[in-house]
Protein backbone atom coordinates (compact mmCIF):
# COMPACT_ATOMS: atom_id res chain seq x y z
CA UNK A 1 0.00 0.00 0.00
CA UNK A 2 1.42 3.32 -1.04
CA UNK A 3 0.88 6.06 1.52
CA UNK A 4 0.92 9.50 0.01
CA UNK A 5 1.95 12.10 2.56
CA UNK A 6 0.39 15.51 2.16
CA UNK A 7 2.88 17.89 0.55
CA UNK A 8 4.69 20.17 2.98
CA UNK A 9 3.85 23.75 2.10
CA UNK A 10 6.72 26.19 1.75
CA UNK A 11 5.17 28.38 4.50
CA UNK A 12 5.39 25.56 7.06
CA UNK A 13 8.95 24.77 6.04
CA UNK A 14 9.90 28.40 6.47
CA UNK A 15 8.30 28.49 9.95
CA UNK A 16 10.17 25.34 10.98
CA UNK A 17 13.39 26.81 9.66
CA UNK A 18 12.91 30.12 11.50
CA UNK A 19 12.00 28.33 14.76
CA UNK A 20 15.10 26.13 14.48
CA UNK A 21 17.28 29.13 13.79
CA UNK A 22 15.82 30.97 16.80
CA UNK A 23 16.54 28.04 19.14
CA UNK A 24 20.09 27.76 17.82
CA UNK A 25 20.70 31.49 18.30
CA UNK A 26 19.25 31.45 21.85
CA UNK A 27 21.50 28.51 22.71
CA UNK A 28 24.50 30.28 21.20
CA UNK A 29 23.73 33.40 23.23
CA UNK A 30 23.41 31.39 26.46
CA UNK A 31 19.68 31.85 26.88
CA UNK A 32 18.73 28.20 26.40
CA UNK A 33 19.72 27.64 30.01
CA UNK A 34 16.84 26.58 32.32
CA UNK A 35 18.54 27.30 35.70
CA UNK A 36 19.71 30.69 34.45
CA UNK A 37 16.20 31.65 33.37
CA UNK A 38 14.73 30.48 36.70
CA UNK A 39 17.28 32.56 38.62
CA UNK A 40 16.53 35.53 36.37
CA UNK A 41 12.80 35.25 37.03
CA UNK A 42 13.41 35.27 40.82
CA UNK A 43 15.64 38.35 40.50
CA UNK A 44 13.03 40.12 38.40
CA UNK A 45 10.48 39.41 41.14
CA UNK A 46 12.74 40.98 43.79
CA UNK A 47 13.48 43.92 41.50
CA UNK A 48 9.77 44.46 40.86
CA UNK A 49 9.03 44.47 44.60
CA UNK A 50 11.69 47.13 45.17
CA UNK A 51 10.25 49.36 42.44
CA UNK A 52 7.10 50.11 44.41
CA UNK A 53 6.07 52.38 45.87
CA UNK A 54 7.83 55.01 43.77
CA UNK A 55 9.99 57.44 45.74
CA UNK A 56 8.12 60.76 45.48
CA UNK A 57 10.93 62.63 47.20
CA UNK A 58 12.90 62.62 43.93
CA UNK A 59 9.98 63.92 41.87
CA UNK A 60 11.26 67.49 41.66
CA UNK A 61 14.75 66.31 40.67
CA UNK A 62 13.59 63.93 37.95
CA UNK A 63 10.96 66.38 36.67
CA UNK A 64 13.70 68.99 36.26
CA UNK A 65 15.86 66.43 34.47
CA UNK A 66 12.92 65.54 32.22
CA UNK A 67 12.51 69.20 31.26
CA UNK A 68 16.21 69.25 30.35
CA UNK A 69 15.67 66.05 28.33
CA UNK A 70 12.86 67.69 26.35
CA UNK A 71 15.02 70.77 25.84
CA UNK A 72 17.83 68.57 24.50
CA UNK A 73 15.37 66.85 22.16
CA UNK A 74 13.95 70.17 20.96
CA UNK A 75 17.32 71.84 20.39
CA UNK A 76 18.75 68.69 18.78
CA UNK A 77 15.76 68.40 16.45
CA UNK A 78 15.87 72.05 15.42
CA UNK A 79 19.63 72.08 14.81
CA UNK A 80 19.27 68.80 12.91
CA UNK A 81 16.46 70.36 10.87
CA UNK A 82 18.64 73.36 10.01
CA UNK A 83 21.30 71.02 8.65
CA UNK A 84 18.92 68.52 7.07
CA UNK A 85 16.89 70.91 4.92
CA UNK A 86 19.72 72.27 2.74
CA UNK A 87 21.33 68.83 2.57
CA UNK A 88 18.03 67.25 1.47
CA UNK A 89 17.70 69.88 -1.27
CA UNK A 90 21.26 69.16 -2.32
CA UNK A 91 20.31 65.46 -2.43
CA UNK A 92 17.66 66.20 -5.05
CA UNK A 93 18.64 65.32 -8.63
CA UNK A 94 16.80 68.25 -10.17
CA UNK A 95 18.23 70.85 -7.79
CA UNK A 96 21.87 69.82 -7.74
CA UNK A 97 22.39 67.24 -10.47
CA UNK A 98 22.91 63.51 -10.12
CA UNK A 99 26.59 63.36 -9.06
CA UNK A 100 26.20 65.91 -6.26
CA UNK A 101 22.86 64.42 -5.16
CA UNK A 102 24.40 60.94 -4.98
CA UNK A 103 27.36 62.23 -2.93
CA UNK A 104 25.06 64.05 -0.47
CA UNK A 105 22.85 60.98 -0.09
CA UNK A 106 25.93 58.89 0.70
CA UNK A 107 27.01 61.47 3.31
CA UNK A 108 23.55 61.41 4.91
CA UNK A 109 23.62 57.59 5.02
CA UNK A 110 27.01 57.75 6.70
CA UNK A 111 25.81 60.20 9.35
CA UNK A 112 22.73 58.04 9.96
CA UNK A 113 24.79 54.90 10.40
CA UNK A 114 26.19 56.21 13.68
CA UNK A 115 23.55 56.02 16.43
CA UNK A 116 22.64 59.09 18.48
CA UNK A 117 24.27 57.60 21.59
CA UNK A 118 27.58 57.21 19.78
CA UNK A 119 27.38 60.76 18.43
CA UNK A 120 26.75 61.88 22.03
CA UNK A 121 29.93 60.09 23.16
CA UNK A 122 31.85 61.80 20.35
CA UNK A 123 30.60 65.21 21.53
CA UNK A 124 31.21 64.40 25.22
CA UNK A 125 34.83 63.90 24.16
CA UNK A 126 34.74 67.07 22.06
CA UNK A 127 32.90 69.54 24.30
CA UNK A 128 32.80 67.79 27.66
CA UNK A 129 30.05 66.34 29.84
CA UNK A 130 26.60 67.87 29.91
CA UNK A 131 23.52 68.73 27.89
CA UNK A 132 25.55 70.49 25.18
CA UNK A 133 27.06 67.19 24.08
CA UNK A 134 23.57 65.64 24.06
CA UNK A 135 22.17 68.41 21.88
CA UNK A 136 25.03 68.16 19.38
CA UNK A 137 24.90 64.36 19.29
CA UNK A 138 21.18 64.34 18.72
CA UNK A 139 21.48 67.12 16.12
CA UNK A 140 23.96 65.07 14.08
CA UNK A 141 21.82 61.95 14.09
CA UNK A 142 18.65 63.97 13.39
CA UNK A 143 20.36 65.70 10.48
CA UNK A 144 21.14 62.35 8.86
CA UNK A 145 17.71 60.95 9.55
CA UNK A 146 15.68 64.01 8.58
CA UNK A 147 17.93 64.63 5.59
CA UNK A 148 16.91 61.23 4.24
CA UNK A 149 13.20 61.73 5.06
CA UNK A 150 13.11 65.19 3.50
CA UNK A 151 15.02 64.07 0.41
CA UNK A 152 12.47 61.28 -0.10
CA UNK A 153 9.61 63.78 0.37
CA UNK A 154 11.18 66.08 -2.25
CA UNK A 155 11.48 63.16 -4.66
CA UNK A 156 7.81 62.31 -4.14
CA UNK A 157 6.30 65.65 -5.09
CA UNK A 158 4.24 65.94 -8.25
CA UNK A 159 6.75 66.05 -11.14
CA UNK A 160 4.36 68.26 -13.14
CA UNK A 161 4.74 71.02 -10.55
CA UNK A 162 8.52 70.86 -10.86
CA UNK A 163 8.32 70.83 -14.64
CA UNK A 164 5.82 73.69 -14.76
CA UNK A 165 7.99 75.89 -12.52
CA UNK A 166 11.19 74.88 -14.34
CA UNK A 167 9.35 75.81 -17.51
CA UNK A 168 9.14 79.47 -16.55
CA UNK A 169 12.93 79.62 -16.73
CA UNK A 170 13.89 79.58 -13.05
CA UNK A 171 17.27 78.74 -11.56
CA UNK A 172 17.83 75.83 -9.20
CA UNK A 173 17.46 77.82 -5.99
CA UNK A 174 14.26 79.41 -7.25
CA UNK A 175 12.97 75.95 -8.18
CA UNK A 176 13.64 74.76 -4.63
CA UNK A 177 12.06 77.86 -3.09
CA UNK A 178 8.97 78.08 -5.30
CA UNK A 179 8.15 74.48 -6.20
CA UNK A 180 9.86 71.87 -4.05
CA UNK A 181 9.63 73.43 -0.58
CA UNK A 182 5.99 74.60 -0.78
CA UNK A 183 4.86 71.28 -2.25
CA UNK A 184 6.66 69.23 0.41
CA UNK A 185 6.01 71.60 3.33
CA UNK A 186 3.36 69.47 5.02
CA UNK A 187 5.44 66.32 4.79
CA UNK A 188 8.51 68.15 6.12
CA UNK A 189 6.58 69.50 9.11
CA UNK A 190 5.03 66.12 9.88
CA UNK A 191 8.40 64.37 9.69
CA UNK A 192 10.06 66.98 11.88
CA UNK A 193 7.45 66.39 14.56
CA UNK A 194 7.96 62.63 14.23
CA UNK A 195 11.71 63.05 14.71
CA UNK A 196 11.15 65.33 17.74
CA UNK A 197 8.91 62.64 19.21
CA UNK A 198 11.63 60.05 18.59
CA UNK A 199 14.30 62.36 19.99
CA UNK A 200 12.45 62.79 23.30
CA UNK A 201 12.75 59.02 23.78
CA UNK A 202 16.33 58.92 22.50
CA UNK A 203 17.47 61.80 24.70
CA UNK A 204 16.18 59.95 27.78
CA UNK A 205 19.23 57.71 27.64
CA UNK A 206 21.84 60.26 26.55
CA UNK A 207 22.64 60.79 30.22
CA UNK A 208 24.03 57.23 30.31
CA UNK A 209 27.10 58.62 28.59
CA UNK A 210 27.15 61.94 30.44
CA UNK A 211 25.32 63.92 27.78
CA UNK A 212 22.64 65.41 30.04
CA UNK A 213 18.99 64.77 30.72
CA UNK A 214 17.12 62.22 32.80
CA UNK A 215 19.33 59.35 31.65
CA UNK A 216 21.96 60.42 34.17
CA UNK A 217 19.47 59.79 37.00
CA UNK A 218 18.11 56.56 35.48
CA UNK A 219 21.61 55.11 35.40
CA UNK A 220 22.53 56.51 38.81
CA UNK A 221 19.46 55.01 40.51
CA UNK A 222 20.17 51.60 38.91
CA UNK A 223 23.81 51.66 39.99
CA UNK A 224 22.95 52.71 43.56
CA UNK A 225 20.11 50.16 43.75
CA UNK A 226 17.55 52.94 44.43
CA UNK A 227 14.82 51.11 42.51
CA UNK A 228 11.95 53.13 44.03
CA UNK A 229 13.58 56.36 42.82
CA UNK A 230 14.19 54.66 39.47
CA UNK A 231 10.46 53.91 39.29
CA UNK A 232 9.67 57.59 39.85
CA UNK A 233 12.04 58.57 37.05
CA UNK A 234 10.49 55.94 34.74
CA UNK A 235 6.97 57.19 35.51
CA UNK A 236 7.94 60.81 34.78
CA UNK A 237 9.63 59.74 31.52
CA UNK A 238 6.61 57.66 30.57
CA UNK A 239 4.18 60.53 31.25
CA UNK A 240 6.25 63.02 29.26
CA UNK A 241 6.70 60.63 26.32
CA UNK A 242 2.98 59.77 26.20
CA UNK A 243 1.91 63.44 26.29
CA UNK A 244 4.41 64.45 23.58
CA UNK A 245 3.58 61.38 21.45
CA UNK A 246 -0.13 62.13 21.54
CA UNK A 247 0.29 65.82 20.80
CA UNK A 248 2.71 65.05 17.99
CA UNK A 249 0.48 62.38 16.46
CA UNK A 250 -2.48 64.76 16.41
CA UNK A 251 -0.51 67.60 14.84
CA UNK A 252 1.10 65.26 12.29
CA UNK A 253 -2.28 63.82 11.34
CA UNK A 254 -3.54 67.32 10.73
CA UNK A 255 -0.63 68.15 8.42
CA UNK A 256 -0.83 64.85 6.58
CA UNK A 257 -4.60 65.11 6.14
CA UNK A 258 -4.14 68.59 4.69
CA UNK A 259 -1.49 67.17 2.34
CA UNK A 260 -3.63 64.24 1.20
CA UNK A 261 -6.68 66.51 0.91
CA UNK A 262 -4.86 68.86 -1.41
CA UNK A 263 -3.50 65.96 -3.48
CA UNK A 264 -6.95 64.46 -3.80
CA UNK A 265 -8.37 67.73 -5.07
CA UNK A 266 -5.74 68.25 -7.71
CA UNK B 1 -16.96 82.71 -30.20
CA UNK B 2 -14.02 85.03 -30.42
CA UNK B 3 -15.52 87.79 -28.39
CA UNK B 4 -14.13 87.56 -24.89
CA UNK B 5 -10.93 89.52 -25.19
CA UNK B 6 -10.57 89.92 -28.89
CA UNK B 7 -9.90 93.60 -29.32
CA UNK B 8 -7.21 96.21 -28.82
CA UNK B 9 -9.21 97.48 -25.87
CA UNK B 10 -9.18 94.10 -24.19
CA UNK B 11 -5.52 93.33 -24.67
CA UNK B 12 -4.49 90.61 -22.24
CA UNK B 13 -1.60 91.90 -20.14
CA UNK B 14 1.43 89.71 -20.69
CA UNK B 15 0.38 88.46 -24.10
CA UNK B 16 3.27 89.21 -26.45
CA UNK B 17 2.49 91.03 -29.64
CA UNK B 18 4.50 89.17 -32.23
CA UNK B 19 4.87 89.93 -35.89
CA UNK B 20 2.75 87.42 -37.80
CA UNK B 21 4.83 84.49 -38.97
CA UNK B 22 6.45 81.35 -37.68
CA UNK B 23 6.70 81.46 -33.89
CA UNK B 24 7.99 77.94 -33.42
CA UNK B 25 9.62 75.78 -36.04
CA UNK B 26 9.99 72.06 -35.41
CA UNK B 27 12.34 70.16 -37.69
CA UNK B 28 12.83 66.39 -37.98
CA UNK B 29 12.31 65.51 -34.32
CA UNK B 30 13.05 61.94 -33.34
CA UNK B 31 12.59 60.55 -29.87
CA UNK B 32 12.62 57.12 -28.19
CA UNK B 33 12.61 56.05 -24.59
CA UNK B 34 15.53 53.79 -23.76
CA UNK B 35 15.59 50.54 -25.73
CA UNK B 36 12.08 51.17 -27.09
CA UNK B 37 10.93 51.88 -30.61
CA UNK B 38 10.89 55.60 -31.52
CA UNK B 39 7.66 57.32 -30.55
CA UNK B 40 8.44 60.41 -32.61
CA UNK B 41 9.73 59.89 -36.14
CA UNK B 42 10.89 62.96 -37.98
CA UNK B 43 8.18 65.31 -36.73
CA UNK B 44 8.26 68.58 -38.65
CA UNK B 45 5.81 71.46 -38.48
CA UNK B 46 5.51 75.20 -37.91
CA UNK B 47 3.20 76.98 -35.48
CA UNK B 48 2.34 80.57 -36.18
CA UNK B 49 1.97 83.66 -34.06
CA UNK B 50 -1.66 84.47 -33.40
CA UNK B 51 -2.86 80.95 -34.20
CA UNK B 52 -4.17 78.00 -32.24
CA UNK B 53 -2.44 74.82 -33.39
CA UNK B 54 -4.00 71.63 -32.11
CA UNK B 55 -2.11 68.36 -32.09
CA UNK B 56 -4.33 65.33 -32.32
CA UNK B 57 -3.53 61.66 -32.04
CA UNK B 58 -4.29 58.51 -30.13
CA UNK B 59 -3.33 58.14 -26.46
CA UNK B 60 0.29 57.14 -26.06
CA UNK B 61 1.06 58.52 -29.49
CA UNK B 62 3.77 60.91 -28.31
CA UNK B 63 1.77 64.16 -28.03
CA UNK B 64 2.86 64.90 -24.46
CA UNK B 65 6.45 63.92 -25.22
CA UNK B 66 6.41 66.28 -28.19
CA UNK B 67 5.29 69.21 -26.01
CA UNK B 68 7.92 68.37 -23.38
CA UNK B 69 10.59 68.41 -26.09
CA UNK B 70 9.32 71.77 -27.35
CA UNK B 71 9.62 73.09 -23.78
CA UNK B 72 13.15 71.71 -23.47
CA UNK B 73 12.28 69.32 -20.66
CA UNK B 74 13.27 66.33 -22.79
CA UNK B 75 16.11 66.12 -25.27
CA UNK B 76 15.26 64.58 -28.63
CA UNK B 77 17.47 61.98 -30.28
CA UNK B 78 17.61 64.23 -33.29
CA UNK B 79 16.05 67.38 -34.64
CA UNK B 80 15.75 71.08 -33.95
CA UNK B 81 13.29 73.46 -32.36
CA UNK B 82 13.51 77.17 -33.13
CA UNK B 83 11.66 80.02 -31.45
CA UNK B 84 11.41 83.10 -33.68
CA UNK B 85 14.35 81.76 -35.65
CA UNK B 86 16.63 81.12 -32.67
CA UNK B 87 17.39 77.69 -31.22
CA UNK B 88 15.42 76.72 -28.14
CA UNK B 89 17.54 76.85 -24.99
CA UNK B 90 17.67 73.30 -23.76
CA UNK B 91 19.41 71.45 -20.95
CA UNK B 92 18.44 69.47 -17.91
CA UNK B 93 20.13 71.65 -15.35
CA UNK B 94 20.16 74.92 -17.24
CA UNK B 95 17.41 77.49 -17.20
CA UNK B 96 14.73 76.82 -19.77
CA UNK B 97 13.58 79.33 -22.35
CA UNK B 98 10.88 81.53 -20.75
CA UNK B 99 9.57 82.57 -24.16
CA UNK B 100 7.93 79.15 -24.29
CA UNK B 101 5.28 78.76 -21.61
CA UNK B 102 4.20 75.23 -20.69
CA UNK B 103 0.95 74.16 -19.06
CA UNK B 104 1.06 70.46 -18.18
CA UNK B 105 -2.06 68.31 -18.15
CA UNK B 106 -2.60 68.65 -14.38
CA UNK B 107 -1.54 72.32 -14.65
CA UNK B 108 1.44 72.03 -12.28
CA UNK B 109 0.12 74.66 -9.87
CA UNK B 110 1.41 74.83 -6.31
CA UNK B 111 -1.78 73.89 -4.50
CA UNK B 112 -0.97 75.22 -1.05
CA UNK B 113 0.04 78.63 -2.38
CA UNK B 114 -2.17 81.57 -3.26
CA UNK B 115 -3.38 82.31 -6.75
CA UNK B 116 -1.21 85.45 -6.85
CA UNK B 117 1.93 83.58 -5.76
CA UNK B 118 1.34 80.98 -8.45
CA UNK B 119 0.90 83.66 -11.09
CA UNK B 120 3.98 85.57 -9.93
CA UNK B 121 5.97 82.36 -10.39
CA UNK B 122 5.64 83.05 -14.11
CA UNK B 123 7.81 86.16 -13.74
CA UNK B 124 10.66 84.47 -11.86
CA UNK B 125 12.94 84.36 -14.90
CA UNK B 126 12.97 88.17 -14.96
CA UNK B 127 13.25 88.56 -11.17
CA UNK B 128 16.61 88.61 -9.44
CA UNK B 129 17.35 85.26 -7.80
CA UNK B 130 18.28 86.64 -4.37
CA UNK B 131 15.33 89.00 -4.34
CA UNK B 132 12.87 86.27 -5.27
CA UNK B 133 14.31 83.86 -2.69
CA UNK B 134 13.33 86.34 0.01
CA UNK B 135 9.90 86.72 -1.55
CA UNK B 136 10.57 90.33 -2.56
CA UNK B 137 8.78 90.40 -5.88
CA UNK B 138 8.89 93.75 -7.74
CA UNK B 139 5.72 95.78 -7.25
CA UNK B 140 5.39 96.07 -11.02
CA UNK B 141 5.17 92.29 -11.32
CA UNK B 142 2.47 92.13 -8.67
CA UNK B 143 0.46 94.86 -10.43
CA UNK B 144 0.84 93.03 -13.73
CA UNK B 145 -0.24 89.70 -12.18
CA UNK B 146 -3.28 91.33 -10.62
CA UNK B 147 -4.20 92.94 -13.93
CA UNK B 148 -3.96 89.59 -15.73
CA UNK B 149 -6.12 87.94 -13.08
CA UNK B 150 -8.73 90.68 -13.42
CA UNK B 151 -8.72 90.30 -17.19
CA UNK B 152 -9.17 86.56 -16.86
CA UNK B 153 -12.11 87.10 -14.50
CA UNK B 154 -10.57 85.86 -11.25
CA UNK B 155 -9.16 89.08 -9.84
CA UNK B 156 -11.08 88.64 -6.60
CA UNK B 157 -9.51 85.19 -6.04
CA UNK B 158 -5.92 86.43 -5.93
CA UNK B 159 -5.41 85.80 -2.22
CA UNK B 160 -7.05 82.36 -2.12
CA UNK B 161 -5.07 79.11 -2.07
CA UNK B 162 -5.26 77.34 -5.42
CA UNK B 163 -6.64 74.21 -3.77
CA UNK B 164 -9.89 76.06 -3.02
CA UNK B 165 -10.60 76.92 -6.68
CA UNK B 166 -12.80 75.12 -9.19
CA UNK B 167 -11.28 73.34 -12.19
CA UNK B 168 -12.06 76.21 -14.55
CA UNK B 169 -10.59 78.77 -12.18
CA UNK B 170 -7.39 76.76 -11.87
CA UNK B 171 -7.18 76.65 -15.63
CA UNK B 172 -7.32 80.47 -15.63
CA UNK B 173 -4.54 80.60 -13.02
CA UNK B 174 -2.39 78.41 -15.26
CA UNK B 175 -3.06 80.74 -18.20
CA UNK B 176 -2.23 83.75 -16.04
CA UNK B 177 1.06 82.18 -14.92
CA UNK B 178 2.01 81.48 -18.53
CA UNK B 179 1.15 85.07 -19.54
CA UNK B 180 3.50 86.39 -16.84
CA UNK B 181 6.29 84.81 -18.90
CA UNK B 182 5.49 87.20 -21.79
CA UNK B 183 5.47 84.13 -24.00
CA UNK B 184 5.93 83.79 -27.72
CA UNK B 185 4.50 80.28 -27.55
CA UNK B 186 2.19 78.63 -25.05
CA UNK B 187 2.23 74.83 -24.97
CA UNK B 188 -0.80 73.27 -23.31
CA UNK B 189 -1.18 69.53 -22.78
CA UNK B 190 -4.75 68.18 -22.91
CA UNK B 191 -5.67 71.59 -21.63
CA UNK B 192 -9.40 71.26 -21.03
CA UNK B 193 -9.79 67.50 -21.02
CA UNK B 194 -10.94 67.37 -17.41
CA UNK B 195 -13.51 70.15 -17.58
CA UNK B 196 -17.21 70.02 -18.31
CA UNK B 197 -18.37 71.08 -21.76
CA UNK B 198 -19.47 74.61 -20.81
CA UNK B 199 -16.34 75.42 -18.80
CA UNK B 200 -14.04 73.95 -21.43
CA UNK B 201 -15.66 76.23 -24.05
CA UNK B 202 -15.20 79.24 -21.77
CA UNK B 203 -11.55 78.42 -21.22
CA UNK B 204 -10.94 77.76 -24.90
CA UNK B 205 -12.57 81.09 -25.76
CA UNK B 206 -10.15 82.73 -23.37
CA UNK B 207 -7.21 80.81 -24.84
CA UNK B 208 -8.36 81.83 -28.29
CA UNK B 209 -8.30 85.47 -27.19
CA UNK B 210 -4.75 85.10 -25.94
CA UNK B 211 -3.71 83.61 -29.27
CA UNK B 212 -5.47 86.39 -31.12
CA UNK B 213 -3.13 88.85 -29.47
CA UNK B 214 -0.10 87.31 -31.11
CA UNK B 215 0.85 84.26 -29.08
CA UNK B 216 1.26 80.91 -30.81
CA UNK B 217 -0.87 78.47 -28.82
CA UNK B 218 0.07 74.84 -29.36
CA UNK B 219 -2.12 72.36 -27.58
CA UNK B 220 -2.71 68.64 -27.60
CA UNK B 221 -6.23 67.30 -27.47
CA UNK B 222 -8.24 64.24 -28.31
CA UNK B 223 -11.47 66.22 -28.68
CA UNK B 224 -12.29 66.72 -32.33
CA UNK B 225 -15.13 69.13 -31.51
CA UNK B 226 -12.70 71.52 -29.87
CA UNK B 227 -10.33 71.24 -32.77
CA UNK B 228 -13.06 72.06 -35.26
CA UNK B 229 -14.32 74.98 -33.19
CA UNK B 230 -11.13 76.64 -32.03
CA UNK B 231 -8.12 75.45 -34.05
CA UNK B 232 -6.55 77.44 -36.86
CA UNK B 233 -4.29 74.56 -37.70
CA UNK B 234 -4.48 70.84 -36.95
CA UNK B 235 -1.66 68.37 -36.81
CA UNK B 236 -2.33 64.67 -36.52
CA UNK B 237 0.36 62.40 -35.15
CA UNK B 238 0.12 58.78 -36.16
CA UNK B 239 2.79 56.19 -35.41
CA UNK B 240 5.05 59.01 -34.31
CA UNK B 241 4.92 60.89 -37.59
CA UNK B 242 2.89 63.83 -38.86
CA UNK B 243 -0.05 62.35 -40.79
CA UNK B 244 -1.89 65.66 -41.27
CA UNK B 245 -0.63 69.23 -41.09
CA UNK B 246 -3.30 71.50 -42.42
CA UNK B 247 -5.33 74.62 -41.80
CA UNK B 248 -8.31 73.45 -39.74
CA UNK B 249 -10.88 74.73 -42.21
CA UNK B 250 -9.42 72.59 -44.98
CA UNK B 251 -9.90 69.25 -43.31
CA UNK B 252 -13.21 67.67 -42.29
CA UNK B 253 -13.91 65.53 -39.23
CA UNK B 254 -14.07 62.27 -41.13
CA UNK B 255 -10.64 62.90 -42.61
CA UNK B 256 -9.28 63.65 -39.15
CA UNK B 257 -10.72 60.42 -37.74
CA UNK B 258 -9.22 58.46 -40.62
CA UNK B 259 -5.86 60.13 -40.09
CA UNK B 260 -5.88 59.43 -36.35
CA UNK B 261 -6.95 55.79 -36.62
CA UNK B 262 -5.08 54.99 -39.80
Amino acid sequence: MNLRLPPVRPGKLAMLGVSGALLAVLWHLGLADGPLLARGARNIGVFAQDLVPPDTSVLQTVAGAMVETIEIAFAGTMLGFAGALPLALAANDTVSGRPVAAAVRTFLALVRTIPALLWAIVFVVAVGLGAGAGVLGLAMYSMGYMGKLFADAFDDIDPEVVEAVRGVGVGRLQLARFAILPEAANAVLAQTLFVFEYNVRASSILGFVGAGGIGFYLLGYVQSLQYDALMMAILVTFAAVVVIDQASVRIRRRFLSVASHTSARS
Amino acid sequence: MRTALHSEHNHVPGATRVTPGTAIAVRDLWFAYRDAAPILRGVTFDAYAGEVTMILGESGGGKTTLLRILKGLVTPLRGEVEILGNPLKRGRMGRLDPRVAYIPQQLGLIRSQSVLTNVLTGALARTGTLRSLFGLMPAGHTREAEAILRTLGIGEKAALPVQTLSGGERQRVAIARSLMQHPTVILADEFVSQLDVVTSREIMTLARSVADQGVALVMTTHELDLAREFADRVIVLRDGAVAVDSPAREVDEAALVRAIRG
